[in-house]
């Protein structure tokens, strides 16, 4: 009998479990360590960020599902790793502190024979001065209940535009090195689009700031894409939108504090400047948890499994821009000091980032850290899962399920607005999302899988996929059939 | 210079009409996006 652990609930986490529960017999045990009580959707969160949702929409209990499909389910934060065990335990464990109950603080170890760390990115917002949402006229949409305060206040704004007040509306990265442009870019045409619905748009100035060198980066390094019959860049269909949605912007600036309506930011040019606002959504940086982990003897060994995220199969040696090469990302997940350890998600640790590195003159780095969206999320939890299912259910230690972010497409479809018949859409499809310029020497990417589209059908497709996603994540009839 | 798609582009981002082939086109996109499938790359060298 083994016993597999996942660590946290999340896109990665919830997908692992969901296939090993179905992979393996009721004999091996699956166990979920995972502080919230719910999953959430997060990518409709900026659809309740607008009023548009609730969180009744985006989440649903765990206990009842995980109990259902005979998952163990742990409600505690895992502190620290232990992969050889200490004097009591004769096998990897990892130690977690109760949340919530009348067990609230108290610790546990939970002992494995496979940990899959599917704890994602810790929301970094002490990174940046002022930026904790809720204070300073900031707000976020990364969580449900950051994004729900979001709606109110902006509900707050909306009132005071509609008597008359003139106001000023900045969305985009909150730091220097910050990523998930995309859920910003996301948010900010919401906002435009429901000011208009809200009859309000006259009254805001809406401005997107941004670490990219260019618009449209995404960290993804400025892709070039198929639309319709010609070529198209990032930076064009960025800069398409919103001027599109009378949206200002100002780019290449690494934001390093904010005060109450005022974000502080660098720009590569070196220059110190400020931006004032009555409403801000400022994407805070992404950092590991600050894991430690022991060997038996309780000797750190911190830096055998985290460099930041969890150190896996990649090629983290440092080298120049120019020699990057797909080969430098992982395929399997796996730690390499401890085989039994993976790390799908955004929890591991990348080898270096997509975009180009750029510094001002005063040696800031103001550039996107590499996104890692829904899709290669959920792909990578379930080539972990189908690779330690095949490893018990064989009794082997074979591979046999790669997934290289250089070899592996995605969808990408951002919203610009609600609604069935006034939303809207971009809808981007990439491969791979990693640029291989070795076998696409001129864009790095295949023109026949790299396509772009603007329009209605973009919000009927990101519906639908909340629909199918929130389906699949409740395990109900074939979810297995809905991809990841 | 930001491009500006045309009157009749516009109209077309918007028509539910076309916009319905639009989605079935997207759809059949990333569904070839998932066929593809994902691998590693470095025996592939
Ligand atoms: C506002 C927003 C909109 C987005 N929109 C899109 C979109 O439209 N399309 C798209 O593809 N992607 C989108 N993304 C990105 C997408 O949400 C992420 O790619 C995805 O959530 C990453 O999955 P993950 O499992 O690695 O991390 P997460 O989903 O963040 O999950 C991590 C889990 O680990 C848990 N955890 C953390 N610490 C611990 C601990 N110590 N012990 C135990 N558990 C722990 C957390 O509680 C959480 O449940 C969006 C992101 C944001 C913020």
């Amino acid at each position: 009998m083994a016993k597999v652990v996942i660590i946290g609930a999340g896109v990665s986490g919830h997908t692992a479990v969901s296939f090993l529960r179905k992979n393996l017999s009721k004999q091996h045990e699956v166990v979920m360590i995972s502080p919230n009580s719910n999953y959430q959707w997060i990518p409709s969160n900026i659809w309740i960020g607008v009023g548009r949702m609730t969180e009744k929409h985006t989440i649903f209990p765990l206990a009842p599902l995980y109990k259902k499909k005979k998952i163990t389910f742990i409600q505690a934060k895992v502190t620290t790793f232990h992969p050889e065990g200490d004097n009591e335990i004769n096998k990897g464990f990892v130690k977690a502190e109760f949340v919530t109950g009348n067990k609230k603080g108290q610790t546990i170890k939970v002992d494995y024979d496979y940990l899959i760390n599917a704890t994602g990115p810790k929301l970094n917002f002490e990174a940046t001065e002022g930026l904790l949402p809720g204070t300073n006229k900031v707000v976020s949409v990364c969580t449900y209940d950051h994004a729900l305060h979001a709606w109110k206040e902006l509900d707050a704004l909306i009132q005071r535009m509609r008597k008359g007040e003139h106001v000023k509306i900045l969305i985009g990265t909150g730091h220097a090195k910050a990523t998930c442009q995309g859920a910003a870019f996301e948010y900010i045409l919401n906002v435009e689009s429901e000011l208009s619905r809200h009859k309000v748009r006259d009254k805001a100035t809406i401005t997107w700031i941004s670490n990219e060198y260019e618009l449209g980066d995404f960290g993804i390094d400025n892709m070039t894409m198929k639309w319709g019959r010609k070529l198209m860049t990032g930076k064009e269909l960025g800069e398409m939108v919103f001027e599109n949605q009378g949206v200002k912007h100002i780019k290449r600036a690494g934001v390093y504090k904010v005060e109450d309506g005022k974000a502080y930011y660098e720009t590569l040019e070196g220059e110190y400047k400020e931006e004032e606002f009555d409403f801000g959504m400022l994407i805070p940086s992404f950092s590991g948890h600050g894991f430690k982990a022991f060997d038996k003897e309780g000797t750190d060994i911190t830096d055998k499994l985290f460099k930041g995220f969890m150190i896996v199969d990649a090629d983290y040696t440092p080298k120049p821009y120019e020699e990057w090469s797909v080969q430098d990302w992982p395929e399997t997940y796996q730690n390499p000091s401890y085989k039994n350890i993976f790390a799908p998600g955004i929890a591991f640790a990348p080898p270096h980032t997509i975009s180009k590195p750029r510094y001002s003159p005063n040696g800031t780095a103001i550039f996107p850290s590499p996104p890692r969206t829904g899709m290669p999320s959920g792909i990578t939890a379930r080539l972990v899962a189908d690779n330690i299912s095949d490893m018990i259910n064989t009794g082997t230690d074979n591979i046999t399920h790669l997934g290289s972010m250089g070899n592996m497409g995605a969808a990408c479809i951002a919203s610009t607005g609600y609604g069935i018949l006034r939303g809207g859409g971009v809808s981007i499809t990439t491969y791979p999302i990693v640029p291989d310029y070795e076998k696409y020497p001129e864009t790095g990417r295949n023109l026949k899988h790299t396509i772009g589209r603007v329009g209605l059908a973009g919000h009927w497709i990101k519906l639908s996929l909340h629909y199918a996603f929130i389906w699949k994540a409740k395990m109900k009839p074939f979810w297995w059939l809905i991809p990841e | 210079m930001a491009i500006k798609p045309t009157k009749f582009q516009h109209f077309l981002m918007r028509n539910p009409i076309m916009q319905f082939f639009t989605y079935i086109y997207l759809n059949i996109k990333i569904l070839k996006i998932v066929r593809i499938g994902h691998d590693g790359t470095r025996n592939k060298k």
